[in-house]
């Protein structure tokens, strides 16, 4: 019989779960000898889809295909006409990306995909990286026995393990297996508070929202007392911070204070360095012409990276978060019309990361004299905490399981990934979702932790034995059935058509 | 050990006054010093509910409005609970997009902030903002819509796991109540709740979904499933309610009385009541046994528990804090409102903008800080205690400070003159004057006070602050900065 992460928990307790990454975990010597040969020149960046995306509505059954049922089945359930979000073959003429591979299925991104309609900034959207070979759209992503909780859902995907309660993130574990230390500043989230996706990691992690607006606020007024000010802010932050004996919530807040003075004194300049460069202004102006949350996310990301591509001092950030919200489309989702809610979000993302792509490009061609050079370091990995319910509400559609993610870069092997999801009506689930599963079929899943694993292992550099402590998936602590519950992940995932590795040599 | 008939101390009376108010002034702790907790909890939870009521053609000004509430209130209490349940029934304008309807809500937490618990959720069951937030208005017979019944259990009630990790309640009951809820919807003039009867998921119609109940010997320990069809139609939510609020964990308790006890324990002691021991969970029991609330679901008795209860002064000792002391990191909001009530400093016209320096609206401060009032971030509200920490939010902390102590002109401007005695010239004594009049002065080490006294030119040196305008500006300014910038002024 099956574990369910209920039992697991009622056998173990919500507390002792957490022992999976107590103290020893970081004393193995997998982790320790992987220590600063890591993740070097490349940049690595998470995007969180904030609310559950509509994975049925994002990469699209066009027809069935040789051997499928797929486009049925979608037509089945999206219905057209007054509240109906299905999108009609026509829909989806312009924004094919290849087959399903076991099934056949041609598929296609949203129409949103190609960007604003009558905006030039960003044109072509995330379907024309597609077509450039640069976008892995990996299908039927998920975890086993989903929680439709968005919190819980979202934890399980920020902390990659479906068991039990962990405090520590994905990526903040990566970092601190990486050797990342106290002063280092490797990451970034452009966020007004830290994700937990790069919580509890063994070094500090920078929360931004704007550069411009990252310095230091002393009296203007008075600048002849700024370094008495400097010293004394220092001390009173280094004082909450020795950890013996020191209360732990004031101990968190001095230690974060302690980098903030740090950084404040390094990253504002980004800004300038940025929008004060004739080359870089031009790309400054098509993420305004944007004008969305995910355009003004990039472009601080690409402020910090030309940055660290000119050597500025005390800025090392290799690793970055954002996040765009919006898609908890219970009501309203829209079909193809550009007005339509799903229709933005997609027109959002895919025009802001056409841009951040172009503006890395040309930086590279700038810098380095390459337009590879910046481009080809860096990957972008598109997440959702869930998919949504097969068949839809009234006029939009309620939590589901598994969907489809986004890996993203000019080292990527673009292409579909995985298999999509049974979406015919008798392979639902009790509640009306496709089921996770790994019986060999042709809808097999995808585990989220073996797509998290080939980016640790083949572009975060960590190694093999590394990553499998990392991430939870070859034991089952309190015994269960592997085959239920734990991915037979080997952290190499492959294109199905040639069985090319998703980041190129 | 204490109980109710313990008498409050000046430490313990500020305290109690820090945490159930915005700050503590004197006065404000010269109305429970010497009096008894239970005599104390009275007094401030004695209070008659007002109908203020933060409304205004835009959100911005209905934002403007209730934080010049907090800052001017006489009932502290009164909004510290209002924002507890706005954060736990979390709505949000973004999806709303209506200003009353934010207000109705708005004033219904307040007149309802420490009544009835089960009043309170049958009132959110109906309220135009929620209705329209978690899609009731959407939810019809022939599309359900499950959003509402989810979070009815997850967030506002039970919670998805009791103390023990057992799940409360399964997909199925929340089918079922999203059933309950069909057919809801509110008049978008006069924002009335109405029931829509053609529009409600009746068993006759839909015989396929099954009977109409929840929960059972598996969830709820009942002893069967729970019909809510009795009868049929309007009444289904309520009865619905009265089931949840029946609901029994797997040590056989009162669930939503557990739950809402440890959240109001997170609240107004510290992050600590997050996780349950089974020392923590004998607490949050006494506390139910205490003041009936697993009977009466009455706030007020729950509440007048907790600030009688040891549990709550143990939050309370002074520094140092060790590291078995609970703190709790300020809302952002408390740190903003604290600040102007013990500083006097006030927000001119309906953005709250404070006149001269550099000082903008509040709601933009609280934007960088990371609190949107009305406008949570999901339905799960604000993630409190160290999420409130980060670099983005500690610099706009740091920068509301320093833009309140410069702000040097205009009506509202910040008074040193009215806070410290002025012709102290010593820099301790300086420093001591600043932290009373910020009322931390027990909540700083001398260690701390050692940093400030050096930033003042060290122990021996003297400062004519009283006619040295351009000193004054830059020291004293600088060091009521400092404090509020400290990391021990996040905390409480």
């Amino acid at each position: 019989m099956a574990i369910t992460r209920r039992q697991f928990l009622e056998r173990t307790g919500a507390a002792t779960a957490g022992a999976l990454f107590g103290p020893s975990f970081f004393s193995n010597p997998l982790l320790r000898s992987a220590m600063a040969t890591t993740i070097g020149d490349r940049y690595f960046i998470t995007f969180f889809l904030d609310g559950g995306n509509d994975g049925l509505n994002t990469v699209i059954p066009v027809s069935n295909g040789s051997t499928g049922t797929l486009r049925g089945a979608y037509e089945n359930a999206r219905r057209s006409g007054s509240g109906g979000i299905r999108l009609t073959p026509g829909d989806l003429g312009a924004s094919g990306i290849g087959d399903d591979f076991a099934t056949g299925t041609p598929l296609a991104l949203h129409p949103g995909f190609l960007g604003f309609q009558g905006n030039p900034a960003g044109a072509g959207g995330l379907w024309a990286l597609a077509n450039a070979g640069e976008v892995a759209v990996i299908q039927g992503c998920g975890y086993p026995s989903y929680s439709l909780s968005h919190e819980e859902s979202r934890l399980i995907w920020q902390t990659a393990n479906p068991l039990a309660v962990t405090n520590a993130g994905w990526v903040g574990r990566a970092l601190t297996a990486s050797g990342y230390t106290g002063t280092d500043v490797p990451a970034v989230n452009i966020s007004s508070a830290l994700v937990p996706d790069f919580a509890g990691s063994s070094t500090s992690v920078l929360a931004i929202q704007e550069l411009e607006d990252f310095g230091f606020p002393y009296d203007d007024d008075h600048p002849e007392d700024q370094l008495a000010k400097r010293t004394a802010v220092n001390s009173l932050n280094q004082l909450a911070k020795p950890p013996v004996g020191q209360q732990g919530t004031l101990q968190y807040v001095g230690n974060s204070g302690v980098i903030t003075l740090l950084s404040s004194e390094s990253y504002p300049q980004l800004h300038d360095a940025y929008v004060n460069n004739l080359a870089r202004r031009v790309y400054n102006n098509l993420y305004g012409q944007i004008g969305r949350g995910t355009a003004r996310d990039l472009r601080e990301i690409a402020k910090v990276i030309f940055g660290v591509e000119r050597a500025a001092p005390n800025v090392s950030a290799r690793f970055f978060q954002l996040s765009n919200g919006g898609y908890d489309t219970h009501s309203d989702q829209g079909a193809a019309e550009t007005g339509g809610q799903h229709y933005q979000l997609h027109a959002e993302v895919g025009a802001s990361i056409k841009v951040f792509r172009d503006d890395l490009r040309d930086m590279g061609q700038q810098l380095h004299g390459d337009p590879a050079h910046i481009w080809n370091r860096t990957t972008i990995m598109i997440w959702s905490e869930f998919a949504r319910r097969i068949e839809q509400n009234e006029n939009g559609t309620d939590h589901g399981s598994q969907g489809p993610m986004f890996v993203i870069g000019g080292k990527v092997n673009g292409g579909v990934y995985g298999n999509h999801p049974n979406i015919n009506e008798p392979a639902w689930d009790s509640e009306g979702n496709s089921v996770y599963h790994h019986t060999g079929d042709d809808h097999d899943s995808t585990d989220l932790r073996d797509v998290y694993g080939t980016v640790l292992k083949h572009w975060v550099n960590l190694p093999a034995g590394t990553v499998a402590s990392l991430l939870p998936t070859d034991t089952v602590p309190g015994g269960g059935d592997p085959d239920e519950y734990w991915t037979t992940a080997d952290f190499d995932l492959e294109r199905p058509s040639d069985s090319e590795p998703l980041f190129k040599p | 050990m204490g109980d109710e008939n313990t008498v409050l101390d000046e430490a313990a009376a500020r305290h109690l006054v820090r945490r159930t108010g915005f700050g503590a002034r004197e006065r404000e702790i010269e109305g429970v010093v010497g009096r008894t907790r239970g005599e104390a909890a009275d007094i401030l939870l004695g209070f008659r509910p007002k109908g203020f009521r933060p409304s205004g053609s835009t959100i911005e000004t209905a934002r403007g409005k209730w934080v010049k509430n907090m800052v001017k209130t006489k009932v502290p209490l009164q909004e510290k609970l209002v924002l507890f349940w706005h954060d736990h029934f979390a709505t949000g304008y973004a999806k709303v997009l209506d200003v009353k309807r934010m207000a109705i809500q708005n004033k219904m937490l307040r007149l309802m902030c420490k009544g009835d618990m089960r009043v309170l959720m049958k009132a959110i069951n109906k309220d135009p903002a929620m209705m329209d937030w978690l899609d009731t208005v959407r939810n019809r017979k022939f599309r359900e819509n499950e959003n509402y019944a989810r979070e009815l259990q997850e967030l506002f009630t039970l919670g998805v796991y009791d103390v023990n990790g057992v799940a409360n309640y399964n997909q199925a009951d929340i089918v079922q109540i999203a059933r309950a809820f069909s057919g809801w919807d509110f008049d978008d003039d006069n924002n009335t709740p109405f029931f829509r009867d053609s529009q409600h998921d009746y068993r006759s119609e839909f015989p396929g979904r099954g009977s109409k109940t929840i929960y059972g010997p598996t969830r709820g320990g009942f002893p069967a499933a729970q019909s809510f069809a009795q009868p049929e139609g309007e009444t289904e939510i309520d009865q619905v309610t009265d089931i949840i609020f029946r609901h029994r964990d797997s040590d056989g308790k009162n669930t939503v009385a557990r739950r809402t006890t440890k959240r109001l324990l997170e609240y107004f002691c510290s992050g600590v009541w997050a996780t349950i021991d089974a020392t923590k969970k004998a607490v949050i029991d006494d506390l139910i046994l205490t003041s009936n609330f697993d009977v009466d679901f009455n706030v007020q008795s729950l509440l007048r528990a907790i600030f009688t209860h040891d549990a709550f002064y143990a939050s309370g000792a002074a520094a140092p804090f060790g590291s078995s002391t609970p703190r709790s990191v300020k809302w952002p909001i408390d740190f903003v409102v604290s600040t102007l009530r013990m500083t006097g400093v006030k927000g001119k016209g309906r953005d709250q903008v404070i006149e001269g320096g550099t000082f903008s609206s509040l709601e933009s401060h609280l934007t960088s800080m990371g609190q949107v009032l009305l406008d949570p971030p999901s339905v799960f509200g604000w993630d409190w205690e160290e999420s409130w920490v980060s670099s983005a939010t500690l610099l706009a902390r740091y920068t509301f400070a320093r833009d309140l102590v410069t702000v040097r002109s205009g009506g509202g401007r910040f008074k040193p003159e009215k806070l410290i005695d002025l012709t102290l010239t010593a820099a301790p004594d300086l420093v001591d004057a600043v932290l009373a009049a910020l009322g931390v002065t027990d909540e700083f080490t001398a260690f701390e006070r050692n940093v400030l006294i050096t930033y003042m030119g060290g122990p021996s040196a003297t400062l004519d602050v009283l006619n040295d305008t351009d000193l004054r500006e830059r020291k004293i300014g600088g060091l009521f900065a400092l404090v509020l910038q400290s990391p021990v002024y996040q905390t409480h």
